[in-house]
């Protein structure tokens, strides 16, 4: 068995008290409960604090452009399915800049898990307003409060087909770890939101108030992460911030739709150039 | 239309109506036809960007000696309404045949038109009439060419049964046939025998018949292309569309994203597991990629990017031709990395230089361009077949897992002479590594010292230098001697050509140097080009002259070049090239 030491190649220097420490411990603990071989694992990070986090872990691993994460960690995916594809991105990759893609990678359902560090601040710019800053927030871009409503990533993943949403908050690492678990297991796209507060740039939606505010759903027995509707309306209620295993739903995979049976990924393929075949084809354009 | 005594060895044909007409297929069925009697053609789109209701036309020329493009004028003209004589029997030949569906209204025949032969022809009307449908029109259409043509009805039926039996049914292809009968007799009363083009028929030898869009999806495929994601636009969808039906069979994937972002950032996430991947797109496509094209230039990440231009800026005119982001791709994105252009000229060319795209993209690891334009990218041509013998797959520096157990502290960014390091895949073992978008040192961890960066920045671009050997030269034609020379690049290969034939016949010699590879840019072979000539234009459909600029940053002696210069939108017809320059000098 793989421990957490493994997939640790440096300390890492986010500030002190980064919400990213928090993902880091979980991320590493998820992978070495799966035992996953580091060569095994590709770690694709966006644009944002977070996106330091493949110069600390051990793995393969793509610092992408802003938004770009979930593209580039589909095109892996799906030439070589016998790789572990986690993306991270902030909430301005995300839920911003990666808006079109989001929506859309959780419609195609490839077999990739995607973690997004939801700070409610754009922090590596220095201070602005994010998508997920709450209507009002005073910040260098918004002086005088935004004027736009947050968004709602989670709500918006279940509109758009997600088939696994969990939420976790990097105050718990040891659940936020067992969620990302379940999520590299699932088959099909799993969504893991975490709130991780910014210690610097975010002085409202600090560790406190998230303790104060959110509640888990891992607690509520009666609570059934199957059920569509019920998901919906926790995810409604923005006062009261569930976190734990928010839906999950058995669908194909983008995979088995699209390989079937197909045992051998693409980048396995012999390009040998078969020229009868070839030529064959070559006949349909007389 | 050319004729050597009686015999005609050159036509044009024009079929021109509203979009929705079937004006695309008539047009195809009729330059199929022509192919299987041995003639060489050449099928020129101007369509609108819409389905239904603005004009359209089809201009399929055939001619006994190979041709790249469009000709000069029109000897058959089959309008489907007035609208089109007005624009275009001015482009009419001296003898030409020219029949119009005027419903109750003829128009005049335009008093610039040498046209000889001028009717109406009631299309919509005998197809109610016959066939109770309007849509036989397009038959009768065909029939009515076929006889001014004097085609072989056995290849018609033949070829009607191909394109209906399998998707309609026999009893589709009997109504078709007949209505293509229909359109010959009705032909026959208003032509005489002896009015006709008749031509030659010849045995169709062992060619081809595609697009330039379809060479390079079929060059992709031979390539080893097995990972291909894009977004529809025009007009380069149909190499995607070519690839999602062959693709899946060679255990590849095409997939349908959501942007253009999306597209060329996913094949450079196959690309990097060490599939061979490709995109492809026009016009704004083409801007939204301009971020992932320094992905590729920064990460070091193989791609081929075919994008076929179209008529822009912004949204522009999708389906029409033009040259004008030339710029785009060897100045664009921001930053400096390297890059390679390739802009083939021929369809021929669409395919073979695909194969080199990928094995360049490898090889330099650094993204591919293959700049095509909407002219040869949608037209249909008639090819050599393509020798599938020369096919090679080179993969560069390319580990295997043997190779890299071996290596002692494996560096993916090595700085090494030629600026090439070798590479890992993901899933390798002894290879872990990180993939930067930000600058980075050696092993991909970003780096901002600013000795590091000027390593780095060194290591990139020094590839484009190990690149030049390996490219694909310019290339010369005509008389070497000639002292007037040409310049230009992809579809106006053909154009060019016909132009220094016409500047032969009144005496004027010239040359042309085709641009093949349009970055890195091939200083040395084009300065001597340039010496041998006493005047030089340069070819080319846009407003600025892109290529004559380029030219004039990367060469270094002092000359001045001519610009001739179309942005109508339209390819070049030779003699808009033949007469600029004769009038020049």
């Amino acid at each position: 068995m793989r421990k957490d030491k493994d997939y640790h190649l440096t300390d890492p220097t986010w500030c002190k008290g980064c919400g990213n420490y928090g993902i880091f411990a979980a991320f590493k603990k998820a992978a070495a409960a799966l035992d996953l071989k580091p060569e095994q694992l590709v770690v694709v990070t966006g644009i944002g604090c977070h996106g330091r986090l493949n110069n600390y872990f051990n793995s393969y691993g793509f610092h992408a452009l802003h938004g770009r994460t979930l593209p580039v960690a589909s095109g892996i995916k799906l030439s070589n399915p016998c790789l572990s594809v986690v993306g991270i991105s902030g909430d301005g990759d995300a839920y911003s800049i990666g808006l079109g893609h989001f929506i859309h990678s959780l419609r195609r359902n490839i077999n990739i898990t995607y973690v997004v560090a939801d700070n409610r601040v754009y922090a590596l710019t220095q201070g602005q307003t994010s998508p997920t800053s709450e209507m009002g927030y005073v910040s260098v871009s918004t002086p005088y409060g935004s004027k736009e409503l947050n968004l709602n990533g989670l709500q918006l993943a279940l509109a758009s087909g997600a088939s696994f949403i969990a939420r976790g908050f990097s105050g718990n690492p040891t659940q936020l770890s067992s969620l990302i678990e379940k999520g590299m297991k699932h088959k099909g796209f799993a969504l893991v939101e975490v709130l991780s507060p910014c210690v610097i740039h975010n002085k409202i939606n600090t560790y406190q108030w998230f303790r104060k505010n959110i509640y888990d759903l891992d607690d509520d027995s009666n609570y059934n992460p199957r059920d569509k509707m019920k998901a919906w309306k926790k995810l409604s209620n923005e006062k009261k911030i569930p976190v734990g295993l928010i839906y999950v739903e058995k669908r194909p995979s983008y995979e088995d739709l699209v390989f079937g049976k197909r045992a051998e990924p693409i980048v396995f393929n012999d390009l040998k150039v078969d020229a009868p075949r070839l030529e064959k084809i070559m006949e349909k354009f007389k | 239309m050319q004729k050597k005594g009686k015999m005609i060895t050159d036509i044009s044909v024009m079929i021109a109506g509203m979009a929705g007409d079937g004006i695309l297929f008539t047009g195809n069925v009729l330059a199929k036809i022509l192919k299987k009697q041995g003639w060489e053609i050449s099928t020129y789109r101007d369509f609108p960007s819409n389905i239904r209701g603005e004009p359209t036309n089809y201009t399929i020329r055939a001619s006994l000696v190979k041709i790249y493009g469009r000709g000069d004028d029109i000897d058959v003209f089959m309008a489907f309404d007035c609208d089109a004589i007005f624009k275009h029997a001015k482009s009419m030949t001296e003898g030409g045949i020219l029949l119009c569906d005027g419903e109750d209204f003829v128009a005049p025949l335009p008093s610039k038109s040498k046209a000889k032969t001028y009717h109406r022809f009631p299309l919509r009307k005998l197809a109610i009439g016959n066939f109770g449908k309007e849509i036989f029109k397009n038959m009768i259409a065909l029939g009515a060419l076929c006889y001014i043509l004097d085609l072989d009805f056995h290849v018609i039926e033949q070829i009607i049964s191909e394109a209906f039996l399998k998707r309609k049914g026999k009893e589709v292809v009997r109504k078709n046939i007949q209505a293509i009968y229909l359109g010959c007799e009705q032909a026959e009363e208003l032509i005489s025998p002896e009015e006709r083009h008749s031509l030659k028929r010849r045995e169709d030898y062992d060619r081809l018949f595609l697009s330039g869009d379809e060479a390079i999806a079929f060059g992709a495929l031979a390539a080893g292309c097995r990972f291909f994601a894009a977004y529809p636009i025009c007009p380069a969808t149909e190499i995607w569309q070519w690839l999602a039906v062959y693709l899946p069979q060679f255990n590849g994937l095409v997939v349908q994203t959501e942007d253009e972002l999306a597209a060329l950032n996913m094949a450079l996430g196959a690309s990097y597991t060490g599939a061979r991947a490709m995109t492809s797109t026009s016009g704004p496509g083409g801007s939204l990629m301009m971020e992932g094209f320094g992905l590729a230039g920064m990460a070091e990440i193989p791609i081929v990017v075919a994008h076929v231009q179209r008529a822009g800026p912004s949204t522009g005119m999708p389906t029409k031709t033009e040259q004008s982001d030339l710029n785009q791709w060897i100045y664009g994105s921001h930053g400096d990395f390297p890059r390679i252009v390739l802009s083939p000229g021929t369809v021929e060319e669409c395919f073979e230089f695909t194969i080199k795209a990928f094995n360049l993209a490898e090889k330099y690891q650094c993204p591919v361009i293959l700049l095509t334009e909407q002219d040869y990218g949608q037209g249909l041509r008639s090819a050599n077949k393509f020798d599938l013998s020369k096919v090679k797959i080179e993969r560069g520096k390319l580990l295997s897992q043997e190779e890299l157990i071996n290596i002692n502290d494996f560096k993916r960014y090595k700085l090494t002479p030629d600026g090439v390091s070798p590479r890992a895949l993901p899933g390798m073992k002894n290879g872990l590594h990180m993939v930067e978008s930000n600058e980075h040192n050696e092993r991909g961890y970003r780096d901002e010292d600013p000795e590091n960066r000027v390593r780095m920045m060194q290591k990139r671009m020094k590839k484009l230098k190990s690149a030049s050997k390996d490219l694909i030269a310019p290339k010369i034609w005509g008389k070497r001697d000639a002292e007037i020379g040409i310049i230009g690049f992809g579809s106006t290969f053909g154009p060019i050509q016909e132009a220094i034939t016409q500047l032969e016949k009144n005496g004027i010699r010239a040359k042309y140097l085709q641009m093949r590879t349009l970055w890195p840019f091939p200083s040395k072979k084009v300065e001597e080009f340039i010496a041998t000539c006493k005047e030089t234009f340069v070819v080319e459909n846009n407003f600025s002259g892109q290529m004559s600029l380029l030219l004039k940053s990367q060469v270094r002696m002092s000359f001045d070049a001519r610009n001739i210069l179309n942005y109508s939108s339209q390819a070049f017809r030779p003699q808009e090239i033949s007469t600029q320059i004769q009038k020049a000098l």
